[in-house]
C-alpha cells in the first residue's frame, strides 16, 4: 500500500467485494429499486417495541444475510466496520454484539458506508482476510434525533429529505 | 454563466428547480382550522359563563380542556395529521403548545422515564419557554422603571 499524491492510496492487492445484502423499510419498497433489495419490511417496527430496536434488528439481519450468502464462517471474519445515525451508534453496536466479531463503530452521517469501506479495505491490506462493512438508518429514529418527533404537528416542505429506513452490508476480502 | 459558480447563483438555481410549498392552500386551511379551534374555545367559554363561572375561571377551564384534548389527540396519532393539514392553524393556539410537549415525551419514552421523558420533554417547547419568560421579565422591568418614574413625577 502506498500513498499517491495528496489524498490517494494505492492498494497492492485491490480489495474485492464478495457479497452484499440490504434490507429496507416500506417506503423504499415502493420505489423503483425495490427489486434489488434482499428483503423489504411491511412496517417500521418489525415486531420490536421501539424504532431503535427495529433498526438494530434490521442491521443484525442484514449482516446475517450477507454472512449466509457469502458462505464464510463467522470465525473467518476478522472485523466489522459499522455505523448509524444514533447516539453512540447504538443500533449497530447492539445489533452486532451477538456476532462476537471485533467491531469498529464509524460515524460519518451520509458517508458512513464509504468510510467503513475505505477503513475495511485498509485492514484487508494488513491483517484481515475478510471484513464486513455495514450501515443502517431508520426514518423514525433519525427524525427524532435530528429534527422533530413524528407526533409533532408540523408541515414538511415538499423538498424536505426523507432518511432511508434500511441497512446495507458488504463482505469483502 | 455557469449556474453552479457562486453560492448565490447556486441558491437561485435550487430555488428555481425546487417546488414551492402551496402557500395559498396552507393559509386557507390554517385560517379555517385555527378559526374552528378558537370557536370551540369560545363555545366552551360561553357555556362556562352560562353555568355561573366568572370570566377568568372560564378562560382557565377553556385552556385546560383544549390542552387536554390536544394531548389526547397527539397520543392517538391524530394531531400530527391535523397539524400536517392545518399548519399554523393548529400550531399557534394553545393546542400546538400542548402537542409540542406531549410529542417528545411520547417519543423519548424509549430512553427511560427520567432521562428520556423527563429530560427531553421540553426539547421543542424549551426555547419558546426560555425566550417567552425572559421577554416577559424584561417587559416587567421596563414597566416597573417607567411606572415608578411617572409616579414620582406626578
Amino acid at each position: 500500500m502506498q500513498k499517491l499524491g495528496e489524498q490517494t492510496i494505492k492498494f497492492d492487492n485491490p480489495p474485492t467485494i464478495l457479497d452484499c445484502a440490504s434490507i429496507v423499510g416500506p417506503k423504499e419498497a415502493q420505489g423503483p429499486l425495490a427489486k434489488y433489495f434482499d428483503q423489504t419490511l411491511d412496517d417500521e417496527f418489525w415486531g420490536e417495541k421501539t424504532w431503535e430496536k427495529a433498526e438494530s434488528k434490521i442491521i443484525k439481519e442484514t449482516v446475517s444475510t450477507v454472512i449466509s450468502k457469502s458462505g464464510i464462517s463467522i470465525d473467518n471474519i476478522d472485523c466489522v466496520f459499522a455505523g448509524d445515525l444514533l447516539n453512540q451508534c447504538i443500533s449497530s453496536s447492539f445489533g452486532l454484539r451477538e456476532l462476537s466479531i471485533p467491531f469498529f463503530g464509524v460515524f460519518g452521517a451520509c458517508s458512513t458506508f464509504v468510510e467503513s469501506l475505505s477503513l475495511g479495505a485498509i485492514c484487508t491490506e494488513s491483517f484481515a482476510k475478510h471484513v464486513l462493512c455495514a450501515t443502517s438508518s431508520h426514518f423514525c429514529s433519525a427524525e427524532k434525533q435530528f429534527r422533530f418527533p413524528l407526533e409533532l404537528g408540523n408541515q414538511r416542505p415538499p423538498t424536505s429529505q426523507w432518511t432511508v429506513t434500511g441497512s446495507r452490508c458488504s463482505c469483502f476480502s | 454563466m455557469d449556474p453552479l459558480e457562486t453560492k448565490k447563483t447556486y441558491q437561485d438555481y435550487v430555488d428555481k428547480k425546487s417546488p414551492n410549498s402551496p402557500i395559498l392552500k396552507n393559509c386557507f386551511n390554517a385560517f379555517w382550522v385555527g378559526g374552528l379551534i378558537c370557536t370551540i374555545g369560545q363555545i366552551i367559554l360561553n357555556i362556562c359563563k352560562e353555568r355561573g363561572f366568572d370570566t377568568s375561571t372560564s378562560g382557565t377551564i377553556v385552556s385546560i380542556i383544549l390542552i387536554g384534548l390536544s394531548a389526547f389527540l397527539t397520543g392517538l396519532n391524530l394531531f400530527n395529521k391535523i397539524g400536517k393539514f392545518a399548519g399554523a392553524g393548529s400550531l399557534i393556539p394553545i393546542t400546538g403548545f400542548a402537542n409540542s410537549i406531549v410529542s417528545p415525551a411520547m417519543e423519548y419514552k424509549s430512553e427511560g422515564y427520567v432521562m428520556g421523558v423527563g429530560g427531553k420533554m421540553f426539547t421543542v417547547a424549551g426555547p419558546v419557554l426560555v425566550f417567552g419568560i425572559s421577554a416577559s421579565i424584561l417587559v416587567g422591568i421596563i414597566y416597573l422603571i417607567f411606572n415608578t418614574q411617572s409616579v414620582t413625577l406626578v
